[in-house]
């Protein structure tokens, strides 16, 4: 709550700041190279050819921290090559989200391919992530969405399987192959729709588990409850999402999808053609794919526990990875 | 409709430990369970400061501080502490997930409508009784023995009544935390989606009536622990028995249920 409340006066304040440094130029959208005070608005055509007009992108998210987080780090990307940005966080979930970028009210989103292709179609998704963003492209073609979806990062926020680590060392666990020979030892948190659910129930017999397993525990998935009975030891085997902070909080283990059974969900920028017409598409599209390139699972596990769990400000914590990865100063 | 009554009557869905009759034996355990705890501190607390009249709003506060708390909240504060104290005190850590968290959740929601009503079922006791009792040379123990306790036990029960039906009611939420009772119908149809409608209405269909059978049946026990002078008393009364505190001066006193 903390967060979005500095979120929104951070906001307020950078629309203040805009209305007075622009004040010469009312309309943000105008071809305007550079920002503030660098150049004059009159002379785009002086700017070189390479670096292409540098036109405030409206960047919006899902109303979650995750999506927040991934924005803000689009976002910074941006500002720091010198293109205004105007965030648009929170703006709902997918259903809400889909329509508003539909209406041209933003022109960037971070999205998760596996659930960005499923709005459109479910058949379709797989355990590869450059399939799901290939057809999830095909989808939005398809649709005459007019939208291109830019590098996936190799972050995924997807389920998984984890255990503890005196677990994984016991039995020698890291991938989920690993489980079958000792099934019995082990008790089993599962969401009580694993059943019927063909990414749990079904994903398990492909490893060769028999369903159900003796000890079960009906719990919800990526659920505080679900991470506080690992680590008191009431189950052994969890289900979580791959990027919840409290696998980086616990140091739990995450047993690796050998066999592709769950969806690819890897975040990649969603951005409108009308946009990318108005700048350097290549330059533009560049700085995203290298940020993305640095979004690993690992770090967005590592990111969460700061923002969800520390309550540190999203826009200080996308700066310090951004710094680390070498993408600004 | 159909999909729940089709629910209820499939015959599948009445045997083994997933059947209705196995979950409402669980259900009326942990409800049990808690309500038993919760008596065995709110009575003998509620009895000392009604007959004293000592460190009454004191104790009727900090009770109602558990009313604050939400239970789902106060299960999930509880269950690290009931996993970590497992290995200390030597129990099943499952044991720790299960049903420790749900046990104290549902005793401290029992316990504020518990300790209110022996509070206030002991204060109603006409003081001229108990000074008649005193000029008698009864003890101490022998007046809330003989004298209010009897007068107080309809006003007492009518307290357990308020917290069982809360109890039984929101002992459904266990279902977070894998416990087993009528949650579970609930719980597992709502992450089914649209298909899991029957067995939530049905869960909730379960819950309600188990509620309203087992207040029947503490209300005929109400009555019957009503001396006959007051039973009479009452129908005479403008609205009749009713179910909870029913002497208008103590509704003040007596939280309402929640």
């Amino acid at each position: 709550m903390r967060t979005s409340r500095v979120l929104a006066l951070g906001l307020t304040a950078l629309v203040l700041v805009g209305a007075c440094t622009s004040g010469a130029t009312p309309t943000p959208a105008a071809a305007s190279p550079g920002t503030g005070a660098s150049a004059p608005a009159s002379a785009p055509a002086s700017a070189p050819a390479s670096e292409g007009p540098k036109v405030s992108v409206r960047i919006g998210s899902d109303n979650f921290y995750e999506s927040k987080l991934v924005g803000e780090i689009y976002a910074q990307v941006l500002e720091n090559a010198g293109y205004p940005v105007e965030r648009k966080f929170g703006l709902g979930s997918r259903q809400q989200r889909i329509p508003t970028m539909d209406a041209g009210q933003v022109d960037l989103v971070p999205e998760y391919v596996g659930s960005g292709l499923g709005f459109y179609d479910k058949t379709k998704i797989t355990g590869d992530g450059q399939k799901n963003a290939d057809a999830l492209q095909a989808a939005l073609n398809a649709a005459n969405k007019n939208i291109t979806v830019l590098a996936i990062a190799p972050g995924t926020d997807t389920n998984a399987f984890a255990v503890r680590p005196d677990t994984a060392t016991q039995f020698s666990l890291s991938k989920m192959s690993d489980l079958a020979a000792h099934q019995a030892d082990l008790k089993w948190g599962l969401p009580s729709d694993c059943d019927t659910n063909a990414l749990c129930a079904g994903a398990l017999k492909e490893y060769g588990l028999t369903y159900p397993p003796a000890k079960r525990t009906a719990l919800d998935a990526c659920s505080v409850p679900m991470a506080t009975a690992l680590q008191g030891k009431a189950i052994d085997v969890a289900e979580f999402c791959s990027t919840q902070p409290a696998i980086a909080q616990f140091g739990f283990v995450v047993l690796a999808d050998d066999k592709q059974t769950q969806p690819a969900e890897n975040l990649a920028p969603l951005v409108r053609n009308d946009y990318l017409a108005k700048v350097d598409k290549d330059a533009f599209s560049a700085l995203l794919n290298a940020a993305s390139a640095k979004i690993t699972t690992e770090e967005l596990t590592k990111m969460g526990v700061s923002v969800d769990v520390d309550h540190k400000d999203v826009g200080e914590v996308a700066k310090a990875f951004l710094q680390a990865a070498g993408l600004i100063k | 409709m159909s999909g729940v009554v089709a629910f209820l009557t499939d015959p599948a869905n009445w045997s083994g430990t997933t059947g209705i009759p196995n979950r409402l034996v669980e259900h009326l355990i942990i409800s049990g369970l808690s309500l038993l705890f919760a008596t065995v501190i709110a009575l003998p607390l509620g009895l000392y400061i009604g007959h004293t009249n000592r460190g009454s709003s004191l104790a009727i506060n900090l009770a109602n501080i558990g009313r604050a708390v939400p239970s789902y909240a106060m299960m999930v504060i509880m269950l690290p502490l009931t996993l970590s104290l497992a290995p200390v005190l030597g129990y099943d850590p499952t044991f720790g997930l299960v049903f420790l968290p749900t046990f104290l959740a549902m005793a401290f929601l029992a316990i504020p409508p518990l300790l209110v009503a022996t509070y206030a079922g002991l204060r109603s006791v006409d003081r001229e009784l108990i000074e008649a009792g005193r000029g008698m040379g009864l003890r101490d123990s022998q007046i809330l023995g003989r004298i209010e306790l009897p007068l107080a036990s309809s006003i007492i029960v009518g307290g357990f009544r308020t917290a069982t039906l809360q109890v039984i009611a929101t002992a459904t939420i266990g279902a977070i935390l894998s416990g087993g009772g009528l949650g579970r119908f609930i719980f597992d149809g709502l992450a089914q989606g649209a298909a899991g409608y029957p067995s939530i209405y049905a869960g909730a269909v379960l819950v309600a009536g188990l509620a309203i059978a087992v207040d029947l049946v503490l209300s005929l026990l109400q009555t019957r622990l009503t001396p006959r002078a007051l039973r009479k008393a009452r129908r005479r009364g403008p609205s009749g028995p009713t179910s909870v505190i029913d002497s208008p001066d103590l509704q003040e006193q007596a939280a309402s249920p929640a």
